[in-house]
């Protein structure tokens, strides 16, 4: 009854997106800001997301070391029973511990047969086999189709559903689809696009693939202090 | 009172410091070096014992053939004018409570690292101590002769996985086999230690191809330190003469400010380095009036007081470590103020006892040297005290504790047997001794089946105590199978309405309690009274208490001890004449033996937080390890050539692992084990338990 209260506060389910998941299954997503905005923090909502529905999180990190990432979970949990005044935590928290797996890898050393190795013996000795992945800190740049088209492959052959995040710089480029431009190299490969800036005080979600909806999506608001998504919509201009 | 000439005065000049590091990054060997190099002794000998005679830091035999330090003694040395004592703190988190007892004592410590294994799990568990009890520290890469030697890394991994602002003092000239010396980049100096065993230190130029990188790294350095030096960052700014004093100084206010983590580097085996580490420890580490201390007053609710580290004034002092020596008990001490002096009257805290000083003696490793006195800031050693470890001694007329250290509840038991009767006598000895030096080592008898029963941390430690019965104590015992410190507790609320009636022949008995019993997180057992008009009249609440509490020691569902509940009184009755203690207490335990069962009781196990570090290609091995032993996997840490798998297992599941992972990874691969919660069993689990406690039950009648 308490995870339920979570759960229907999905609060992507805001933007407009139909299905929990968000992405399809093999289903690419993006979540774009400047360094520091709140990226990680964002997936990691949506992976807790996943989680109190029952499904397996595969968390990669190439910037964090496993206690790190784990931190950003632990606290954002925190702040969400905070938030939303869920009691009995604790057991609610190690429910749903076992279905999350954070594996890190050094920028350098990461590589997408490296990953592929890993998840078969994770796969195969049924320790653990994940229904979304998170890959956090991989370097986007003209160099980085080749990478990303054999984990488009990875992906839609396990049907999982992946989460990357996206440095952008200060100077961006925005061209004719309005996604900056660290993304191009690959951007037929992304089904969604959510692009974080700062306005004011606030932290804004926007939604850069609206593609064939009809009205632009609203925009979400992300609270700087605790990085949780507010619940009160801000209509896009 | 004369003053000792051997005991001298200058606060400034005292260094307590403490050697933290991982097992097998040559620690004992480091220290060996240091008693060298300040003449305490006279020759060298290997940890491993090739010759038969092992370090001088490792003084019990046990250590000696298994190669790792367990007990915590403290040494004493002189170098540059400093008075050192070192705290030879254990490498294995098995035992972590005597780590943190010495860290308490010590006002700096020396981070050992080895420059091919790097920062290890193990560092990262003693990093965390040092942090709690804000220990300054600076790092020494040792093994820098070893093959795949890399300081270079190991900085890195103080940096990104200690978070330390690790800063190289020193550059090495080669490295591995062709290790030669070391150039000093405050000094700008290229050092080589020649003689049998390094003791002359011969300076030179820097070798021409290493002279831009040292120059750069000098840069570096200088940089990091001016942030502390508005002397030095003026010096920079106006392009004026960087002195060497002026780089310590500056170094040394990061380090004391637990800012900044200068690091040395050498090999204590080749006889490299080790005296510049000794400068270091005098120039960067805290002398124990840069330290501030706090005492709790017991008169006031436990609040802290500074104390004043001046030798006049009343005394406290802490005992950290006891040893049973050649001739009785030996325990070391820490004064923190005043002055501890022959004939001086002390009082422990604990016991409330009076104490009048005799010997007082200082340790350097197993020899001993008679003193006067011990000032506030020095440790020093009693005899003849009876004391437990941890223990506080003020002047009379103080009430103050030393801060209660955390002390874990045990988490594993073993039943002990001993073969004979000279065995019996000797094992209650070793245990009354162990027992006192160690507090997360428990013992008592089993009511039931009369057995000794040892409790502790680990498979290890335990371990390691029936070894130092045999060896020290010659106490040969036979040893049960570990059990796991099982527990219950319950899950949802649950009334009771009970009479207690005993109104037939005799004296009566009777006593009516209702209440409710509920799950708690805020403590082991929460007893609150809630009855109001006097249903049961004050004097017996007490007695309620009681009944209560004596049910906890075991549970009804599968006899493990209860924790984590409350229980609330709300009503009750009385008879004026057969209403007594003891009727009430035998209501309470009526009351909770019939509401516990519909409380939805379960069973909570140890679950330990395992940390794997193996080579890469092992990875998936080892998680498959894991993971059949009900772990789960918290993460994967990939760092290149080695992996790291962090995973939460029972402790049930965990015996016998060490031999598992040997011979699945080749010996490759090295894990450690400390204790992280208490989690419920899983029901089929639980059903097995069951069936094992009625069968033992059975075994027993």
């Amino acid at each position: 009854m308490l995870k339920k209260d979570l759960i229907l506060r999905n609060p992507l389910r805001q933007m407009g997106y139909e299905n929990d998941d968000i992405l399809p299954e093999g289903g690419f997503g993006a979540v774009l800001a400047r360094a520091g905005v709140g990226k990680t923090a964002l997936l990691v909502q949506l992976a807790l997301n996943m989680m109190l529905r029952g499904k397996k999180v595969l968390h990669v990190s190439l910037l964090d070391p496993v206690n790190k990432v784990d931190l950003w979970y632990r606290e954002l949990f925190r702040l969400l029973a905070v938030q939303y005044q869920i009691g009995q935590i604790r057991t609610l928290w190690e429910d749903i511990l076992p279905l999350r797996f954070i594996m890190t890898f050094k920028v350098e050393g990461f590589s997408v047969p490296r990953l592929q190795e890993r998840l078969n013996d994770l796969m195969e000795q049924g320790i653990f086999s994940p229904d979304m992945i998170i890959i956090d800190g991989l370097i986007f740049d003209d160099t980085s189709k080749p990478a990303l088209d054999a984990l488009k492959e990875m992906v839609e052959k396990q049907r999982l559903r992946a989460w990357f995040t996206v440095n952008t710089h200060r100077q961006v480029k925005e061209d004719a689809d309005g996604l900056p431009k660290p993304l191009l190299p690959a951007d037929e490969l992304f089904d969604v696009a959510l692009l974080l800036v700062t306005e004011g005080n606030e932290m804004h979600i926007r939604d850069l693939k609206t593609g064939d909806v009809p009205s632009p999506r609203p925009v979400l608001i992300l609270d700087p202090a605790t990085m949780l998504i507010k619940e009160n919509v801000a209509v896009a201009s | 009172m004369q003053e000792s000439a051997n005991m001298k005065r200058d606060l400034t000049r005292i260094r307590n410091i403490g050697i933290s590091a991982h097992i097998d990054s040559g620690k004992t060997t480091l220290t060996e070096r240091i008693l060298f190099y300040t003449k305490r002794i006279h020759a060298i000998h290997e940890v491993k014992g090739k010759d038969g005679v092992g370090a001088t830091m490792d003084s019990m035999e046990l250590e000696k053939e298994r190669g790792i330090t367990i007990a915590s003694a403290a040494t004493y040395c002189e170098w540059a004018g400093h008075e050192v004592n070192i705290i030879d703190t254990p490498g294995h988190v098995d035992f972590t409570i005597e780590v943190e007892r010495s860290l308490r004592v010590l006002d700096g410590a020396v981070l050992v690292l080895c420059s091919v294994g790097g920062v290890q799990s193990q560092s990262i568990t003693v990093d965390q101590q040092m942090k709690r009890y804000q220990v300054p520290c600076i790092a020494f890469i040792n093994k820098c002769d070893r093959s795949g030697a890399n300081p270079n890394r190991v900085i890195e991994q103080l940096r990104a996985k200690l978070g330390h602002n690790a800063v190289a003092m020193q550059i090495p000239i080669g490295l591995e086999s062709d290790f030669q010396g070391i150039v000093d980049l405050v000094s700008m100096e290229a050092l080589y230690f020649d003689g049998a065993h390094g003791e002359d230190i011969r300076s030179g130029e820097i070798p021409e191809q290493m002279l831009a990188e040292a120059r750069q790294k000098r840069e570096e350095l200088i940089d990091q330190a001016s942030a502390f030096s508005d002397e030095l960052t003026d010096a920079i700014l106006e392009e004026n003469e960087i002195t060497t004093e002026m780089i310590i100084a500056a170094l040394r206010k990061g380090t004391l400010a637990r800012h900044m983590t200068p690091v040395i580097i050498g090999s204590a085996y080749k006889n490299k380095g080790v005296q510049l580490l000794l400068n270091a420890v005098a120039e960067l580490l805290p002398s124990p009036e840069e330290v501030k201390n706090t005492a709790l007053n017991l008169d006031e609710n436990e609040a802290p007081v500074t104390l004043s580290s001046h030798p006049e004034d009343p005394i406290v002092a802490l005992a950290f470590k006891l040893e049973d020596g050649v001739y009785g008990q030996l325990t070391y001490i820490r004064v923190y103020q005043g002055t501890i002096a022959k004939g001086s009257t002390i009082i422990n805290i604990r016991s409330g006892k009076k104490i009048k000083v005799g010997r007082l003696v200082r340790m350097h490793a197993d020899q001993m040297e008679d003193i006067e006195m011990i000032p506030a800031g020095y440790i020093g050693a009693l005899f003849g005290i009876e004391c437990a470890s941890g223990d506080t001694f003020v002047s009379p007329g103080l009430n103050l504790a030393m801060t209660s250290m955390y002390v874990p509840d045990p988490v594993i038991s073993l039943a002990i047997e001993p073969k004979d009767n000279k065995a019996q006598i000797n094992m209650s000895k070793a245990l009354q001794r162990f027992t006192k030096e160690d507090p997360t080592f428990r013992c008592h008898v089993d009511m039931e089946t009369n057995e000794t029963i040892i409790e502790g941390m680990g498979e290890l430690h335990l371990d390691v105590y029936v070894e130092r019965m045999r060896r020290e104590y010659d106490a040969e015992v036979t040893t049960g199978n570990p059990r796991v410190a099982y527990r219950e507790t319950i899950t949802q609320r649950a009334d009771f309405n009970y009479i207690h009636k005993k109104q037939t022949g005799g004296s009566g008995q009777y006593g009516r309690i209702a209440g409710y019993i509920e799950p708690t997180t805020e403590g082991d057992f929460i007893f609150d009274n809630l009855i109001t008009g006097g249903a049961i009249p004050t004097q017996y609440i007490p007695a309620c208490e009681k009944g209560f509490r004596q049910s906890l020691a075991k549970g009804p569902k599968l006899e493990f001890p209860i924790t984590g509940i409350k229980v609330a009184i709300n009503d009750g009755a009385y008879h004026a004449v057969d209403s007594s203690d003891m009727a009430f207490q035998a209501a309470a335990r009526g009351a909770f033996r019939e509401a516990y069962l519909r409380a939805r009781p379960v069973v909570h196990e140890p679950i330990m937080k395992v940390v794997v570090e193996a080579p890469t290609e092992f990875q998936g091995a080892v998680m498959g390890l894991l993971n059949q032993r009900r772990g789960m996997i918290v993460g994967a840490q990939d760092e290149g050539h080695m992996c790291v798998v962090e995973a939460q297992v029972p402790l049930a599941e965990m015996f016998g692992f060490s031999t598992v992972l040997r011979s699945a990874t080749q010996g490759k691969a090295q894990f450690t084990m400390e204790f992280a919660l208490y989690r419920q069993v899983p029901q089929s689990i639980a059903e097995k338990i069951a069936e094992d406690m009625a069968a033992k039950k059975k075994n027993a009648a």
